[in-house]
């Protein structure tokens, strides 16, 4: 069999995927924070002001990795849970889930840093402009996604509803997205470009580069961890648990 | 037999709405209550309700159909009939839609059509209404059947409550922001016209693509 | 404000979730593993062999 088909499979068995999750978790949040080191160095450091906005665009370098990785986990957790729906793979349910509350995370520092910006730059906390606003119904909807997978007792049927919702989400993202850009040309007029992403001289952009793949990697360290940790609550009785708890099964 | 089917289960649920005629008029009441409550906390007087008078009639509509969505399954999962629609030998997404238009027709038309008569609580401008109206009329149809789909995946639990307009809410924005939008473009003087035809394309799709979606959604929820 | 308070509390914020979004995996991780050591305790106390049967 293909090698790479076969650790597909392997990664399935719940005991495998937990000594992989154990040994790369460390190793992603590793490189994660290397990665955002040199980022967030050349962020406040290595990068000059700008000369319009000072130094509060410097901001961007945290809010466009995080905005960038809300969706991005977004789109990750429906994938996982089309795969869990379609074949019913457990593994894939789990990593769905543990998916969601990084992504809200990231979500509420994008809405925060947005925020925290917004106020030196339009002198205001909060504007209802087109992505702020959807940021903000995307945390709603990672904040429900959450909710209905506490509220069902079951595991796997509750992995499973969350994950059709996450499908839907996705789905409808975009028309609500452009449902927003809409309404807000038509009650706030047609606001300048958002935070400027327009003319960014490219000796400014490697640090957000840096930030990006950070984040990423970050990311990975806190999935595998959450789907491990989730992953032991389920098999919790089997005999790879107990081995691994230290008793005889 | 899919005919049979609808006609069979439109009968029941007239029946069942004529057995509880009381429980019909509840979300037009609750529309009523909310006009109320946001006159109260406006002021009331004509000068501060009427530039809003469209949208609060907008949201009284949006939240008297989401409390009612409760009705919409919750009565056949616990009486076992849910069980009875999944095994029969007519689609389940056919059953879905008629039951999710009748349900409208029961519980948002009566609302609407109270609609002028709470308007003119709020001072509605006159001229506003008939694209008021008609941005219900194509609205609140797209409500019920997203709503569907949330109502479906809670079907099972006893306290959903508050998780359900969580979750509905989100799939609401758009149908609202084109709803209230249309009218309150109008209001501008600008074409509602966009709005409306967007929002009737809406329903075209949602009539097409929600009810096997609440279907997929039910079998998940009893599985 | 100066533009320099600005950027510490936005760097601020991302540093407390990032570092939230680390601590919270390893309690879960320890919360799971303790209560699987739990079990295997309650299991192996309630099959241990009693008076009787030695």
């Amino acid at each position: 069999m293909n090698p790479v088909v076969r650790w597909f499979h392997q990664l399935g068995s719940p005991p495998y995927f937990d000594r992989f999750a154990a040994r790369w978790a460390p190793w992603a949040y590793l490189l994660g924070l290397l990665a955002m080191g040199v980022g967030l160095y050349g962020a406040l450091f290595a990068v000059p002001a700008d000369y319009q906005q000072g130094d509060s665009f410097r901001i961007l370098y945290i809010h466009v990795p995080s905005a960038w990785m809300s969706m991005a986990v977004f789109a990750l957790m429906a994938f996982y849970a089309a795969i869990a729906l379609v074949w019913r793979i457990k593994l894939c349910e789990i990593l769905a889930m543990a998916c969601a509350p990084s992504g809200a995370a990231f979500t509420l520092v994008t809405l925060a840093t947005g925020s925290i910006w917004g106020k030196p730059m339009w002198g205001t906390w909060w504007d209802w402009d087109p992505r702020l606003t959807t940021e903000l119904i995307v945390l709603l909807v990672y904040v429900g996604l959450m909710g209905l997978y506490a509220a069902i007792d079951d595991r796997r049927n509750a992995a499973r509803a969350a994950g059709f919702l996450a499908i839907v989400g996705v789905a409808l993202l975009p028309v609500i997205r452009w449902s927003v850009v809409w309404w807000n040309s038509l009650h706030q007029g047609q606001t300048i470009s958002l935070f400027g992403k327009s003319h960014m001289d490219p000796s400014m952009l490697w640090p957000l580069v840096w930030m990006i793949a950070g984040t990423k990697l970050w990311f990975v360290g806190s999935l595998l961890g959450r789907a491990r940790a989730d992953n032991l609550r389920r098999e919790t009785g089997k005999d790879w648990v107990t081995k691994l708890a230290g008793g005889t099964p | 037999m899919m005919r049979q089917a609808a006609a069979a289960l439109i009968a029941r649920d007239l029946r069942l709405l004529w057995a509880r005629r009381g429980d019909a008029l509840q979300p037009a009441l609750f529309a009523l209550l909310t006009v109320v409550l946001f006159a109260l906390g406006l002021g009331g007087d004509a000068k501060s309700l009427a530039p809003v008078a469209s949208a609060v009639l907008w949201l009284a509509v949006l939240l008297a159909g989401l409390l009612a969505l409760d009705s919409l399954f919750r009565g056949d999962a616990e009486d076992g009939s849910l069980e009875q629609w999944m095994l029969a030998p007519v689609p389940l997404w056919w059953l879905v839609l008629v039951r999710t238009l009748m349900h409208w027709a029961t519980t948002a038309l009566p609302v609407i059509v109270a609609v002028p008569l709470l308007g003119e609580l709020l001072h509605l401008p006159r001229a506003q209404l008939p694209v008021l109206m008609a941005s219900l009329l194509l609205g609140t149809p797209i409500l019920s059947l997203f709503g569907a789909v949330v109502a479906a995946l809670t079907v099972g639990m006893r306290r959903a409550g508050i998780l359900v307009a969580l979750l509905a809410l989100p799939l609401y924005v758009p149908v609202l922001v084109f709803g209230a939008g249309a009218v309150a473009a109008s209001a501008q003087g600008l074409d509602a016209d966009g709005a409306l035809l967007l929002l009737g394309a809406g329903l075209v799709i949602s009539l097409v693509l929600a009810p096997p979606t609440t279907a997929a959604a039910l079998r998940i929820a009893h599985n | 404000m100066s533009y320099r308070d600005y950027v510490i509390a936005a760097y601020a914020v991302f540093a407390i979730v990032m570092l939230w979004d680390y601590v919270v995996p390893r309690l879960q991780l320890r919360a799971a593993l303790r209560a699987a050591r739990l079990r295997v305790a309650r299991v192996a106390s309630r099959t241990a062999p009693t008076e009787l049967e030695r």
